[in-house]
């Protein structure tokens, strides 16, 4: 089994890659082989992506390390998390196109977890604990599911728009329906909000729980934390929103909201990636253990010279 | 004999044109009645359709028979459109052409849906309403028969009709299948109880409708309707409050006027709460008026819409289609000599007449010279005579009936020339 050793990130994406292409060609051209194709190309890539991340995980926690905590295991869990579902819209809706949506975004994530690479990792013996692993975990569902309604949310924009114009449906390849969308999205909406809503609960509870035992913690103020509040509640909103005025409910509005929320969870990254999250935690801790260190090396410096001062 | 054909079809008018043309059974009754009084000599036969609106006449001489520019003129009388202006989008037709296009109509091959069966019944019913009118119409008769006949010859000859597809069969199964995952658990409404509503309502059962509300002015027509699919009947008067709770409409009235305009939707507009709408309007004139499909989560199909996927159908029979114009062909080509020789006809009769006269006028003045002929020997005179006619006018008359060219009266004007042959 030394051979699954070799499976490496070109392996999966260019897999993927592929898969996108040839579910390109469907626009173009009729090919009654092509479904099992993909099907073949998606599940070979799946599977490399999937041992791929089982061995980083094994391999990253022999060396005290967590894989899922660093941004490449993050970008790849959340597109492994992503194929999963287009490997259920493609059992669901065999003809649909939607593979053109949500390949993209996964060579992006495995494209953005290569380019971010490991530097970023949370430090293992945080990570291990159950509030970080629900912290990390649901975040990272909870991305993938707003990511997911976007794809959604997009293409009942285009479906609707094309509907509006009278345009008939393409023999070749086609939209969902325009409620199967719809009912999708409300679904990806209700999950994201919640699962982004225990990311955020469990992380403040981390910090709770940090601040008590004396360890580092983030301040409350941080960029980070408040934009992912501001994330959170965007989500909350939107579901309140949805649920609670009907009209809400119907056509493009979800959409609208799903989009919405993905440019928030854009933001949100992007304030996480530039502002440091965990690795501002590490730092603070280092920077911490240095100022208990530089402290300890002050009281020994101060007794050496007491005792040098000394009678 | 002349036939002349002027009208409008889906391939150079648009939605907008035809709902101006369209006749239903009354008005038609009233055209016709009217072109009756204005020609009376002439046959005619109006074809109104959801597709098209065609205008057939036909009499034994051109000065029987109005021209294409009196049809035309007729017509924009009768639809208030300017004769310039729908000059624009009439096609004209006269004879072979005529014959053909009709053969065509009634084969279902000019049809916006390819092989679609409601044409063929409308062509007889176009038939049936003229002919009550005026009695008898030969020319007409001649011509719709055949055409009947080669509609059949069509759908048995080739597989243009084979997995026969219908305007309603891709109006439900195309378009409802974009907007909605599944019909059981949406209300379904069809406003009209005619033949095409009933077609609609049996591919939205094979969708999988169940909660169906028919709505006719009539009610007697939409309780049968209704009955017959499992549905319910709703009042004419109720029309509003079915249109608030509908998901899907589908609209087939023969209505010359919208029956849901903007203002009246815009009254219930609210209570649905943005609801999707999927409106089918199948109905020439429409029944929705158009500015209602831009109204926020309503889909507004008219006939027009399903143009694209029916060219995909067209093109799905293009393989048949060489075998369906060898048909018309003979046909046309059998019709046209047909006439012809029909149109021959008295003046061989005339010839023969003619030249019996001539025998027997010679025969009385030699019977009247001769004397002591026997019975047997005058009859002997009599079938000399009768077997020189025959032999005398074979050629001529054999030559008129193989006159290739239908339209080509030579021969038959010098005939009757050469023997002074008057109508």
């Amino acid at each position: 089994m030394t051979w699954l050793y070799g499976i490496s990130i070109t392996c999966f994406a260019a897999s993927y890659l592929v898969a996108f292409c040839l579910e390109l060609t469907r626009v173009f051209f009729r090919a009654p082989l092509r479904k099992y194709l993909i099907n073949a190309v998606v599940l070979a890539g799946f599977f490399a992506h999937s041992t791929y991340m089982v061995l980083q995980t094994q391999v990253q926690f022999a060396g005290a390390g967590l894989f899922l905590g660093s941004w490449s295991g993050w970008c790849f869990g959340a597109a492994w998390l992503l194929i999963v579902a287009y490997l259920w819209v493609r059992f669901r809706q065999p003809q649909t196109l939607a593979g053109l949506f949500v390949l993209p975004m996964v060579i992006c994530l495995i494209g953005a977890g290569t380019w971010l690479g490991q530097e970023l990792a949370f430090p293992a013996n945080e990570a291990r604990t159950v509030w970080n692993a629900v912290h990390g975990l649901s975040l990272l569902v909870g991305t993938a599911t707003v990511i997911l309604g976007f794809t959604f949310g997009i293409m009942y924009l285009l479906q609707s728009t094309r509907l509006k114009k009278k345009r008939p449906p393409s023999r070749l390849v086609r939209y969902p329906s325009l409620e199967w969308l719809q009912e999708s999205s409300e679904t990806l909406l209700l999950v994201s909000t919640v699962m982004i809503g225990v990311g955020l609960l469990s992380g403040v509870l981390v910090n709770v729980i940090n601040q008590r035992m004396g360890e580092t913690v983030l301040p409350w103020n941080d960029p980070v934390i408040i934009s992912s509040a501001i994330l959170f509640t965007w989500l909350l909103i939107s579901l309140l929103f949805n649920l609670c005025y009907r009209p809400a409910r119907q056509g493009r509005k979800v959409a609208y909201l799903v989009v919405a929320s993905f440019l928030f969870l854009v933001v949100e990254l992007g304030i996480v990636l530039y502002f440091g999250h965990a690795t501002r935690q590490q730092e603070s801790a280092e920077s911490q253990i240095s100022l208990r260190q530089e402290a300890a090396l002050g009281k020994r410096q101060v007794g050496l010279v007491d005792r040098e001062a000394g009678p | 004999m002349i036939l002349q054909l002027v009208g409008c079809s889906h391939h150079l008018s648009s939605v907008e044109v035809r709902e101006r043309l369209a006749f239903d059974s009354q008005q038609a009754f009233r055209f016709l009645k009217k072109f009756y009084d204005a020609y009376p000599r002439s046959e005619i036969v109006l074809l109104s359709t959801c597709n098209r609106t065609e205008l057939y006449a036909a009499g034994r001489s051109y000065d029987l028979v109005p021209t294409a520019e009196e049809m035309s003129l007729f017509l924009a009388d009768f639809s208030g459109l300017p004769p310039a202006e729908m000059n624009r989008f009439l096609f004209e037709h006269a004879n072979e052409q005529a014959v053909r296009h009709l053969f065509s109509v009634a084969a279902s091959l000019d049809s916006m849906v390819i092989g679609e069966a409601q044409i063929l019944s409308q062509v007889k019913l176009a038939y049936q309403q003229a002919a009550e009118l005026n009695q008898p119409m030969p020319l007409t008769h001649q011509m719709f028969q055949s055409a009947i006949r080669v509609a059949k010859r069509v759908a048995s000859e080739t597989k243009i009709h084979t997995n026969r597809v219908s305007i309603p069969s891709i109006a439900v199964g195309v378009f409802t299948r974009q907007i909605f995952e599944r019909l059981d658990n949406k209300q379904i409404l069809v406003i009209g109880a005619g033949k095409m509503a009933a077609e609609t309502l049996k591919y939205v059962r094979d969708e999988g409708g169940r909660d169906i509300v028919v709505v006719n002015r009539t009610l007697d027509a939409a309780v049968r309707l209704a009955n017959q699919f499992n549905g319910r009947a709703g009042r004419w008067d109720d029309l509003a409050e079915h249109v608030r709770s509908a998901d899907l409409i589908v609209s087939t009235t023969g209505a010359s006027q919208p029956v849901v305009t903007m203002s009246m939707y815009q009254q219930i507009e609210r209570d649905r709460q943005q609801r999707p709408l999927l409106i089918l309007d199948l109905a020439i004139p429409r029944d929705f008026e158009p500015v209602i499909g831009d109204s926020l989560n309503v889909y507004l199909y008219t006939i027009d819409d399903l143009q694209q996927e029916c060219q995909r159908n067209r093109d799905a029979r293009a393989g048949e289609w060489p075998k369906a114009q060898k048909i018309l062909d003979q046909e046309t080509g059998q019709f046209m000599r047909e006439l012809s020789l029909r149109s021959r006809g008295p003046t061989i009769q005339r010839l023969k007449q003619r030249a019996e006269e001539i025998k027997n006028a010679e025969v009385r003045r030699l019977m009247n010279r001769l004397e002591d002929v026997t019975p047997e020997q005058q009859k002997e005179i009599e079938a000399a005579f009768h077997r020189m006619i025959n032999k005398l006018l074979h050629p001529p008359l054999a030559s008129l009936k193989e006159e290739g060219e239908p339209d080509a009266n030579g021969l038959l004007d010098a005939l009757k020339r050469l023997f002074q042959l008057n109508d």
